[in-house]
């Protein structure tokens, strides 16, 4: 009984967390552009949060770069059970035109698990929002 | 007694991985240090093994904000290598996407410095109205950022009748909005008041730092590239520098304003002008022998692509030189002597595109010596709350 | 002033340390001069001739040299200041490793070139003397020392990838 109303509250109102690995800002402006009056994300229940210890879902755009891997891996232990990653526009899919590049580990899979993917570069807010969308569907 | 703060990779404030550490006393900070390397992913090297043509849409994908900046001042260093000069009409659409994306790029920094400033109803304001840019980039382009209109020898795809007349109703509807900003911005006293005299850089400063961009500007240096060396149909349009004299964060906010106004001039002149014929000349494969420097006002300050060619039909090196990277020892400059509160503020005023940079605050405690990592939000809140507990009655005029 | 005035100016402020200078395109200087003499054309240039404002500082490999080119931007044009630095091989017989390449620092007369020193010292492995900041800059803290991206013999193997799920 309790877990039909945790799992409710999960699906109407997902908290989010915003991680940028080393990306061009493309799909990062979308993301931030997904909460202003045009495409305002945040009467859904989605709201952005500043620490990992709150979210349920974590979005993250760019590909990883060395750098960034282990405070990744990191930020994704810090984050607590039941989690999803989305993981936004193609270079976080597979590396988008960085592919081969000697700083770059080609796509956030190699790193952390990911339950969506969206396509685009970048990622239109609406496409976004489908992504969250599907992933509330699948819980 | 002196605490190093850190503020770390991670933060929702501009979406960007970067890491400062930051040695304060109180207060007040006494030295800053700023860790570069999470964004850096090996550009220079990937484009040696690409074509000419490959590397215009890798260059777009340096900066997602100025996406059209880095991609033009590469193809005007080709074009000069290869010897071709595209024709009038293409030069005004590729100078017309240029303007726009200035103008949405400030309507950006606009928003979030009224959000690291507390005003939230401002940053809402401007993102809305951004919109309005981005639907005319669409309709010009096809996509809203990385729109990759720019080819070897002039722009891909051509403007018609009836979207040349939408853009120019448009443009009255974001003339009339930016006014409305200047008239609730400028009578706004608590809004001006947290602005002034935060983050001072003074002219000697920021001539012996190399800053550049709005920042130098608003430090009293008339320097454009726009003006210096012009580049593309600038040399025949009508355009001023636009400065102020107060050297803080006010006068960028009051340079960015008036060269929102410059721009929207710009745009309509060039659509009211804008000459008939082809939109491209054909390229050849391989370039000449040769080196060539390119350089153009990207939203931030100046950017600068060097390029050397074998006579391949690859480059030989390709060096890419950011606005942002050169702000940062101004930054570093302006950070001493400020407060805790003002990190934020200050940070978002070089407008700082850090994909071509990345750093992370971090604050390490002196006094027991432990690490703490702050979110910039969990900054930026804790900046609020000191602020509203002293608040300082700034005496900053809109000088207008 | 246009180009012409401007080379006169130059000449006539550094005499005979400049080995070249050309004027291929409008508004754009090349100039030559030996790694020796560097930080005194520096010094005159900023003091004497007014050009305060350094772009960057480029490095390129050329197989057997590296050439350094430093940009300054002005009123009217860009002037790139050109030196070259041999690239050592062999043993140095003193300190028994590798010999590296030196170039003098320039940061005592235009202090914003610091970071564009350190990025010289990441990506060619070129060592400058008396830099105020040695740190590296932009390469990761994990990166295999004497690993120099940006020198022309440096190739990168990318590891096999690993597809979750799927084929490989």
């Amino acid at each position: 009984m309790l877990n039909r109303l945790v799992r409710w509250s999960r699906i109407k109102s997902p908290w989010i967390l915003h991680l940028n690995s080393g990306a061009c800002n493309a799909c990062d402006i979308e993301v931030v552009a997904a909460l202003t009056p045009r495409f305002d994300v945040e009467r859904l229940g989605v709201l952005l949060k500043a620490t990992p210890r709150h979210a349920d879902v974590l979005i993250s755009t760019g590909p990883v770069t060395r750098q960034m891997k282990d405070r990744i891996i990191r930020i994704y232990d810090q984050t607590p059970d039941p989690k999803f990653v989305i993981a936004v526009g193609a270079c976080a899919m597979s590396g988008c035109v960085y592919r081969g590049a000697y700083n770059v580990m080609g796509g956030l899979d190699q790193v952390i698990p990911v339950n969506v993917y969206v396509p685009g570069c970048p990622a239109r807010p609406d496409a976004i929002l489908d992504g969250v969308v599907k992933l509330l569907g699948k819980l | 007694m002196k605490f190093s703060i850190p503020i770390g990779p991670q933060h929702p404030a501009l979406k960007e991985p970067i890491s400062l550490r930051m040695t304060v006393e109180g207060e007040v900070i006494r030295d800053a240090d700023i860790r570069l390397g999470y964004n850096h992913r090996g550009l220079e090297k990937l484009a040696e093994e690409k074509t000419w043509i490959q590397n215009i849409y890798l260059t777009e994908r340096i900066c997602g904000i100025c996406s059209h900046s880095h991609a033009t001042c590469y193809v005007q260093g080709v074009e000069k290598l290869m010897d071709i000069v595209p024709p009038k009409r293409g030069l005004y659409l590729r100078f017309l996407v240029a303007e726009l994306e200035r103008v949405h790029s400030h309507l950006l920094w606009l928003g979030v410095a009224g959000h690291e400033a507390g005003f939230d109803t401002f940053f809402m304001y401007t993102w809305r109205d951004r919109e309005i840019v981005m639907d005319m980039l669409e309709a010009i382009s096809g996509n809203r950022v990385h729109y990759a209109i720019n080819t070897l020898g002039g722009v891909r795809r051509d403007l018609d009748e009836g979207l040349r007349q939408k853009i120019l109703s448009q443009l009255d509807i974001l003339r009339r909005r930016t006014e409305f900003y200047i008239k609730i911005g400028a009578n706004e006293p608590t809004f001006v008041g947290r602005l002034a005299g935060v983050g001072k850089l003074s002219k000697e400063k920021a001539m012996e730092l190399c800053a550049v961009g709005p920042m130098a500007r608003a430090s009293d240096i008339a320097r454009d590239v726009r003006r210096d060396d012009p580049y593309g149909i600038y040399a025949e349009t009508p355009f001023e520098v636009s400065t102020a004299d107060t050297c803080d964060v006010l006068g960028r906010v009051v340079v960015r304003v008036k060269e929102l106004f410059q721009c929207y001039n710009l745009i309509e002149f060039m659509l009211k002008n804008l000459p008939s014929g082809e939109v491209k000349v054909k390229a050849p494969r391989r370039a000449k022998p040769g080196e060539v420097v390119s350089r153009y006002e990207a939203p931030r300050g100046e950017n600068m692509h060097y390029i050397v060619s074998g006579g391949a039909d690859k480059p030989e090196r390709l060096k890419v030189r950011a606005p942002t990277l050169a702000n940062y020892p101004a930054t570093v400059e302006m950070l001493k002597n400020g407060f805790i509160a003002d990190i934020p503020l200050i940070f978002a005023a070089i407008d700082p595109c850090i994909c071509c940079a990345e750093r992370t605050v971090e604050t390490v405690d002196l006094r027991t010596g432990e690490e703490k990592v702050l979110r910039f939000s969990e900054l930026r809140t804790l900046a609020q709350e000191r602020f509203d507990k002293n608040p300082r009655k700034g005496t900053g005029l809109w000088p207008f | 002033m246009n180009d012409l005035d401007t080379i006169e100016r130059i000449k006539g402020a550094l005499g005979s340390r400049i080995v070249e200078i050309t004027n291929p395109a409008p508004g754009r200087i090349f100039m030559t001069v030996a790694v020796e003499d560097l930080v005194s054309v520096m010094t005159n240039l900023k003091r004497d001739l007014g050009f305060w404002y350094l772009v960057t500082i480029s490095g390129v490999d050329k197989g057997d040299a590296f050439e350094i080119l430093y940009h300054f931007g002005y009123e009217g044009g860009n002037l790139n200041v050109r030196t070259q630095i041999p690239k050592p091989t062999g043993i140095d017989e003193v300190l028994k490793e590798k010999t590296v390449p030196h170039l003098p620092s320039i940061c005592a007369v235009i202090p914003g070139a610091v970071l564009y020193e350190r990025e010289l010292q990441d990506m060619f492995g070129i060592v400058v003397d008396n830099i105020p900041d040695p740190r590296r800059l932009v390469l990761p803290d994990d990166w295999p020392e004497q690993n120099f991206p940006l020198r022309k013999d440096w190739k990168f193997e990318r590891p096999p990838e690993v597809i979750p799920g799927g084929k490989k």
